[in-house]
């Protein structure tokens, strides 16, 4: 059923990776509901588990119990995903590019934000109230119901 | 072969099971992308470090059917030269051996 105004969902999980799982799951249940097409889908899955990866690793020095907040919102052609946890202070937008290596192999530092950059259309971040709110959205192109759209996705 | 995702939540499998053909003492470890629905830096890292222990021990790690959606994200990544990468699982076979 194609919806006609904006679908939200809310997931919350607690900073441990091992929950993320409960992100991707939920955001391709989501998917499905609103038929996001399998690539788009797949680019936000990876974009989700990279912002919310890095809070979780990065964003509690001390440890402790804490959460993430993540709400997608689904409207007829985009996707957004708020993500807001209480961490340190992170601004994705200023995040510098990974560094060839001297020796010439890539090290990974900083990669997944750059790949986000890329995997999204637009990624906002503010710091409020002791919180980082970084909201990233993709637009897409609904799949239709015909038989070789799938095929359409798949081709590049 | 590595199938569905490989995330944060499960990039540290792929590292163990690497790790263990590593020491054990293979000289040549292949692996066949093929069957990923899509990997995160989580596991480019793994990835990444795999094939610097698989140097240390002489050791050659390569990796095929780097395709489609994967494909790309190695592309965003930049990584495509960071790695060995074969087109099919024979060609592979038939460089390694």
């Amino acid at each position: 059923m194609l919806p006609s105004t904006a679908q939200t969902a809310e997931i919350v999980i607690r900073n441990d990776l091992a929950e993320l799982a409960n992100l991707r799951d939920g955001l391709e249940r989501i998917g499905a509901e609103l038929g996001v097409p399998g690539k788009p889908l797949m680019q936000l899955q990876v974009a989700l588990d990279e912002i919310a990866s890095n809070a979780i690793k990065y964003g509690w020095p001390d440890g402790g119990n804490h959460k993430l907040c993540v709400r997608i919102t689904g409207q007829q052609n985009q996707i957004e995903i708020e993500i807001v946890d209480d961490g340190r202070e992170f601004d994705p937008r200023l995040a510098p590019p990974p560094e060839a290596a001297p020796a010439g192999r890539r090290r990974p530092g900083g990669l997944g934000i750059h790949m986000v950059k890329q995997l999204v259309d637009r990624v906002d971040y503010e710091r409020v109230g002791g919180h980082n709110r970084t909201v990233m959205t993709k637009r897409y192109a609904r799949r239709r119901e015909s038989s070789n759209s799938t095929v359409e996705w798949y081709a590049s | 072969m590595l199938k569905g995702r490989v995330d944060s939540t499960s990039a540290n499998d792929v590292m163990l099971c690497l790790s263990n053909l590593i020491s054990a003492g293979e000289k040549a470890i292949l692996v066949d992308l093929g069957g990923l629905l899509y990997l995160t830096s989580a596991a480019f890292r793994v990835l990444l470090v795999a094939t610097d222990e698989a140097e240390r021990g002489a050791a050659r790690l390569a990796l095929c059917n780097v395709i489609g959606h994967v494909r790309e994200l190695f592309e965003m990544g930049g990584l495509l030269d960071a790695f060995t990468i074969h087109g099919s699982r024979e060609e592979a076979l038939a460089q390694l051996s």
